[in-house]
């Protein structure tokens, strides 16, 4: 990140498709022209050198020819270049050039041109080296202080020093303990060699003593403990720094600021000549290559410093004193001065970008891209957003009103009811048809449990499509409710909103009653009855249920009985003088879905018959203490749900704290026993299991007491609305009070909420006076719902509201808005108590 | 013209430029023909390691496990000032939650995204499990692992026809002695395998433990590592003695940060600093160490300090990103949105380019009154959202702006967008009940106002908010309940306790 890039003085793209990596770069006076202007020598690993005198081309347009002194290909890659005194007797600076298996010196000469195409420059080998191993990198300086000129020492990669005092091989030593290469260098000051070595430390070997250590040619394997006739070789001294180094530089500015820097993967540090830790700095991205450069206040040193990032920092210890941007990752960095400019920075990358360049203001590279936002036509702007608010409008006055015109779920029921005599099934299917494209569509099913379908969800086709699946009861006792419900979602994209509107349609749909149950003999004697009064002569039976009456025995169509899948039998009699039909059964809640399903019949009967004032009705009284058998069940084991849940958590804390226990035994450094710890551990477990395995039977169980607890609740609607001939809008107040929920959770019940409800009826439209009305509409936040101890108030209630809606109590709720809300607030008891 | 080279040369220039994929591809060649070059093994395994290298410092996650067996609690009272556990417990400075919004933690929302800055910290195992998170996950990390485990995917990724390394076949103690292939071979396990201590024994403890034992105890880096291994275990005392025992032989930064988390997981912040600035003493301005002081101060609510350090940082580093976003978004809250503003858009300049900081630059500008430049700024950060909670967080802002300019129309269905795509945003929520209060739907703004309580317990606004509507329509009992969790939440608010004294008073005369 940075404010700023560096400013482009001159730069060139070399080659295509070479590499290039840290040692390929060198800048120098390599032609020895006397003006101290540095020439930039450049290899590559496809054996391409490059010598450049670069200068601002402004005047001339000779672009890369004019600015390119030399271009040699070699027969072998070029992995380092230096310019040193590598020539005895000589004090002029010649080239090193490192191929893997060869070390050539050359000298460069220009001689001044005749014509004005400029000067010649030529390449001349002095000598060279073939080398026996494969070479990875070299330094040079006056090793062993020899002054005037540059020894060579050249770093294979199976870990030999090699020697060259320039053209004659001194000897060659192994590193002890060699794996991998590291960069070298060679320090003037003390006359040593410094590396990190394989295992990440840096390491410091003496030139003497790498001279009177073994050779390294008596030896073959260097793993092989060494013989006599050498000293064994070990580092001066060495420092952990737990990590690779990119590069080592041994700078040399003043007396002052002399110091060995090394550049890890992670961390920057500035060594003092005998090992230790000057400054260390750990750098927060990647680097990649850096140069120490200068010294510009006494005792510190300036450098710059590359990275991953595309950063050319600029560093005066560890200050950040400048940040500028390049175009691309540096792999070599340095710093030179040509003719025109001093302190160019030289920069190369991995594919052949060089680059001169200097710090400059320049705004770095990146500039925001423009936001395609659209142009400011402000009346259409304007007219745009009229509609859009007149549409929010719109949807917000008519919600709920689908756009169902687009599509259509049309649903065939049934072609076939079939399967084995105790497990029916039933084939549906459904089609859905759309009038235009829509996306993402989807068809969800849900059916009452324990009724359940073989798939419950369906991705259409954008058009729609007919799919098919089959419905059975999966379980052994019937459900509360057969009708099922099937949704589709669905976006239909328009103009101004290509992802569309997500869309949701319903339909419902109802499963015969032959799926649950199938015909049987008449019981005669049974616990539970229920007889409904028509005012029309009786029907046969037979007629009505014609599903069922195939196997009946008995022919004048009196009576039919229906066996459940769970072996429960309902038997319907009709009697034969009266106008009277009896439904009787051992289980209450069986009844429910016979009753209904006569009720409906009969009601389809007559209508077909033409009749209008067909009247059927129930004479009472209510079978509330049959009903209350449900309520009480289904409560039972809700309170033995929470106290399995109280015992589970109480458990899991136990197991929580001997799991604790144990691992501070565990964790000691003097071992103790365990002291049947683990047997403890080991039971609390088996314990928390069979109540976690107890809580789930506990929680089916409680699921089916809800089923038949919804049962006997609708039938206690069904009969309710008979006896006093409740209109519907009445019957959906009553199913409402009494059924608010269609699943039981932990957290809420039926009982709390069906209490909850009925007292407000109680209170509301059904109390005694409008007093009372009026002062409970005031109270609006009653106590929190939560299981309540027992079911005595709850069946008091609806009790109440039995007896209140005999003696003509009508369910509204139009007298609620009437009622002023009075300004003082009351606590009055709840009626009932 | 083709030159032919070393195959491990080359592998070996690959690692150094950071091309691993290349280099790895290379040293399997190698490996395939000779299977026993140590050299190219040490170099993949080395790249393959590279690869998924995460600096250890900055990975910082607690999960439910670490929060919930952790018997090295110490204090449950501490004085104020000394945990950061304990919300509230601020020594002055900061900018109250009236003007800083709150994490639930109790911390003051923090200019820059870190690991940990989001968790809480709760009570008990229940309380964990149950209590909603304002991030995305509706549950805590459930264990720190899980994310390890992540990473060590990746691992499988790069190897399709299995693991590199069989762990569970390697000579430990044979490795152990091998200097130059021990450390490789430990961050190996270390970071791509992720293996700190499995069943079988064979792992990065086990390795570190003998290597120490190689080294005769004197080798810092091995310290540190077994260190990073007990940390790793949930065993922060063994950890805090082997860091301090690798600083008394090597002082390093690194060394340092390990040891500082170490003392921050064990809710001792004042150690943590004590022991940054003896850092500090031997690496002076080193920005790391100072962003931790910074970090801590935050964390305890002392804005100032937190702010003093991150201008040192700054000092140092003057692209440090963190630093200059702390001291933006501090600079905003304390009601100089035109420095905020400088901040933010030298981040802009430095090349930060993301939907955060147009938003910021887009707020920054509505309260420097530079209105022209805030709405495009928000149809920039608009355009750069990367997904749907970031578009709730801008359009809840855009609402913000909406309200300010007094288009009421805007707000609402600024406010209606945003928790159209997130639909957990408790200010939004608290803000949409405001409006309609304002239009006077007084049932659908306490249902929204009960909504923005639940969902954010933390906020005292929701609270505060039901506790006046209560009070309006005379349910003084709501109102004063809600009044008292508004008090929990802030209880330097002025207009709550007004509220509460009020109230207070009109139940005694009755």
């Amino acid at each position: 990140m940075s404010l700023f890039k560096a400013r482009d003085w001159w730069s060139a793209a070399l080659g295509e498709g070479e590499e290039f990596d840290q040692g390929c770069l060198c800048v120098g006076d390599v032609d020895n022209s006397g003006s101290g202007h540095d020439k930039v020598v450049v290899g590559s690993y496809m054996g391409m050198l490059r010598i450049f005198s670069p200068h601002n081309s402004k005047s001339s347009e000779g672009g890369l020819a004019d600015v390119q002194l030399l271009e040699v290909q070699f027969q072998n890659a070029i992995i380092q270049v230096e310019v040193g005194k590598f020539v005895s007797c000589s004090e002029l600076l010649h080239l090193a050039v490192l191929h893997p298996r060869k070390l050539s010196v050359y000298s460069v000469s220009g001689t001044a041109g005749n014509v004005e195409h400029g000067d010649q420059y030529q390449l001349k080998l002095v000598y060279e080296h073939n080398l026996q191993r494969t070479a990875c990198n070299m330094t040079y300086g006056t090793f062993g202080g020899v002054t005037g000129h540059h020894s060579l020492c050249i770093q294979s990669m199976d870990g030999m020093l090699m020697f060259f005092e320039q053209d004659s091989y001194s000897f060659g030593r192994f590193l002890p303990g060699f794996l991998l290469p590291g960069p070298l260098v060679y320090n003037p000051r003390t006359d040593t060699f410094l590396t990190v070595s394989s295992a990440r430390q840096l390491e410091c070997y003496k030139y003497e003593t790498l001279a009177v250590a073994t050779d390294a040619e008596s030896r073959q394997d260097p793993d092989l403990p060494l013989k006599t006739g050498g000293k064994r070789l070990m580092p001066d001294w060495s420092l952990v720094l737990g990590e690779h180094a990119l590069d080592i530089s041994v700078p040399f500015f003043s007396h002052s600021s002399f110091h060995i820097f090394v550049l890890g993967e992670r961390n920057l540090y500035c060594l003092r000549d005998n090992g230790q830790i000057r400054l260390m700095k750990k750098l927060e991205f990647n680097p990649s290559c850096f140069l120490p450069y200068t010294s510009v206040t006494d005792g510190t040193t300036n450098l710059l410093l590359g990275n991953h990032t595309n950063m050319l920092l600029v560093y005066q210890d560890v200050t950040l004193k400048w940040a500028a941007q390049l175009p691309f990752v540096p792999v070599a960095l340095r710093v030179a001065n040509f003719p025109e400019l001093k302190g160019v920075v030289v920069s190369l990358s991995s594919d052949g970008h060089l680059l001169c360049s200097y710090m400059g203001t320049d705004p770095s590279f990146f500039s925001t891209p423009k936001v395609d936002a659209r142009e400011a036509d402000y009346e259409q702007v304007d007219a745009e957003m009229k509609k859009l608010q007149k549409f929010i409008r719109e949807a917000s006055r008519t919600q709920g009103e689908s756009l169902s015109h687009l599509h259509s779920i049309i649903l065939c029921p049934i072609w076939i009811t079939s399967g084995l005599l105790y497990y029916p099934y039933l084939c549906l299917q459904v089609k859905v048809k759309a009038t235009r494209v829509v996306q993402a569509s989807k068809m969800t099913v849900t059916v009452q449990p324990p009724l359940a379908v073989t798939q419950d969800q369906f991705l259409l086709e954008p058009m729609g499509q007919v799919v098919a699946f089959s419905a059975f009861l999966n379980g052994h006792y019937p459900p509360a409710d057969l009708t099922g419900d099937i949704s589709v979602s669905y976006s239909s994209p328009t103009e101004l909103n290509p992802k569309g509107v997500p869309r949701v349609l319903q339909s419902r749909f109802s499963l015969p009653l032959a799926l649950v149950c199938v015909q049987s003999s008449p019981a005669k004697t049974t616990k539970f009855k229920i007889t409904v009064d028509t005012n029309q002569p009786p029907v046969d039976l037979n007629s009505i249920f014609k599903e069922f009456s195939a196997q009946s025995e008995d022919k004048d169509g009196n009576s039919l009985a229906f066996q459940f899948l769970s072996g429960a039998v309902v038997t319907v009699l009709a009697s034969k003088t009266s106008q009277r039909y009896r439904i009787q059964s051992d289980s209450f809640e069986n009844m429910w879905l016979v009753v209904k399903e006569l009720v409906q019949r009969f009601d389809q009967h007559f209508s077909k018959l033409g009749i209008k004032d067909f009247k059927k009705s129930f004479s009472g009284p209510m079978p509330l203490q049959e009903y209350f058998l449900a309520v009480d069940h289904h409560f039972q084991l809700r309170v033995s749900a929470q106290q399995y849940q109280d015992l589970l958590s109480e458990r899991a804390i136990q197991f929580r704290a001997i799991q604790r226990r144990l691992l501070t035994r565990f964790k000691d450094k003097t071992p103790a026993p365990l002291q049947n710890l683990d047997t403890l551990l080991d039971a609390t477990y088996s314990q928390v299991i069979s109540l976690a395995e107890a809580a789930e039977e506990n929680q089916a169980l409680l699921q089916e007491a809800f089923v038949q607890l919804r049962s006997s609740t609708h039938l206690l609607v069904l009969l309710l609305s008979l006896w006093q001939n409740l209109t519907p809008d009445q019957t959906s107040i009553l199913e409402a009070t009494l059924l608010p929920l269609l699943q039981d959770t932990p957290q809420l019940g039926w009982e709390e909420s069906c209490d909850a409800a009925v007292s407000h009826l109680l209170r509301s439209c059904l109390s005694r006076s409008p007093k009372d009305q009026a002062t409970s509409l005031a109270q609006t936040g009653g106590p929190v719902l939560g299981l309540p101890r027992d079911t005595v108030r709850l069946k008091k209630h609806i009790t109440l509201l039995c007896d209140r809606i005999a003696k003509g109590g009508r369910l509204t709720l139009a007298s609620e808005a009437n009622v002023q809300v009075p300004a003082q607030v009351q606590n009055l008891a709840a009626p009932g108590e | 013209m083709e030159v032919t080279m070393d195959p491990l040369f080359i592998a070996w220039s690959y690692f150094r430029r950071r091309k691993l994929q290349q280099c790895s591809d290379i040293c399997s060649k190698i490996l395939e023909e000779n299977p026993y070059d140590q050299a190219a093994w040490g170099l993949k395994t080395c790249a393959l390691t590279e690869m998924v290298y995460i600096d250890e410092v900055e990975v910082d996650q607690e999960g439910i496990a670490e929060m919930m067996l952790d018997e090295s609690s110490i204090a449950q009272v501490a004085r104020p000032g000394t945990s950061l556990r304990l919300p509230g417990t601020s020594q002055g400075g900061g900018p109250t939650p009236a003007v800083r919004p709150m994490t639930h933690s109790g911390r003051p929302i923090t200019g820059f995204v870190r690991p940990s800055t989001q968790s809480g910290r709760p009570g008990t195992m229940e309380q964990a499990i149950k209590t909603p998170r304002t991030a995305s996950t509706a549950r805590p990390v459930t264990s720190a692992s899980g994310r390890f485990i992540r990473l060590g995917t990746a691992s499988m990724l790069t190897n399709p026809e299995g693991p590199f390394i069989n762990l569970s076949r390697l000579n430990l103690a044979k490795y152990s002695q091998k200097p130059s292939l021990s450390r490789t071979l430990f961050e190996y396990i270390f970071h791509h395998e992720n293996d700190v201590k499995n069943v079988s024994g064979q792992n990065a403890l086990d390795l570190a433990a003998q290597a120490t034992e190689q080294a005769h105890f004197k080798d810092w880096w091995w310290k540190v590592q077994l260190g990073k291994c007990y940390y790793r275990l949930g065993l922060y005392r063994e950890a805090e003695k082997q860091f301090r025992s690798a600083l008394n032989q090597q002082e390093m930064v690194d060394t340092y940060l390990y040891l500082a988390k170490v003392y921050q997981r064990l809710d001792q912040p004042i150690t943590a600093l004590n022991l940054f600035k003896q850092g500090l003493d031997h690496f002076p301005g080193e920005v790391t160490l100072l962003t931790g002081i910074a970090r801590i101060h935050e964390a305890m609510n002392n804005i100032t300090s937190a702010t003093e350090y991150y201008k040192d940082v700054l000092k140092q580093d003057n692209t440090h990103v963190e630093a200059i976003a702390c001291i933006g978004s501090n600079h905003f809250y304390t009601d100089q949105p035109e420095i905020a503003l400088r901040f933010y858009r030298r981040l802009l300049q430095m090349g930060v380019y993301n939907c955060q900081l147009y938003n910021n630059l887009a707020l920054c500008c509505f309260y420097a009154q530079q209105y022209d430049m805030t709405l495009s700024s928000f149809e920039r950060a608009l355009a750069l959202v990367a997904n749907d909670e970031e578009l709730a967080d801008v359009w809840y802002n855009v609402g913000h702006v909406a309200v300010g300019i007094g288009d009421l129309t805007l707000a609402y269905q600024s406010f209606k967008l945003a928790l159209a795509f997130n639909n957990d945003h408790a200010e939004a929520y608290n803000n949409l009940a405001v409006l309609e209060l304002r239009r006077g739907h007084i049932q659908q703004s306490k249902a929204l106002l009960q909504t923005a309580a639940s969902l954010a317990p933390h906020m005292y606004e929701p609270h505060f908010n039901l506790s006046i509507l209560s009070e309006k329509i005379g349910d003084l009992q709501s109102s004063y309940n809600a009044a008292q969790k508004s008090e929990d939440a802030f209880p330097e608010h002025v207009d709550t306790q007004q509220l509460l004294k009020q109230l207070r008073q009109h139940f005694s005369e009755l």
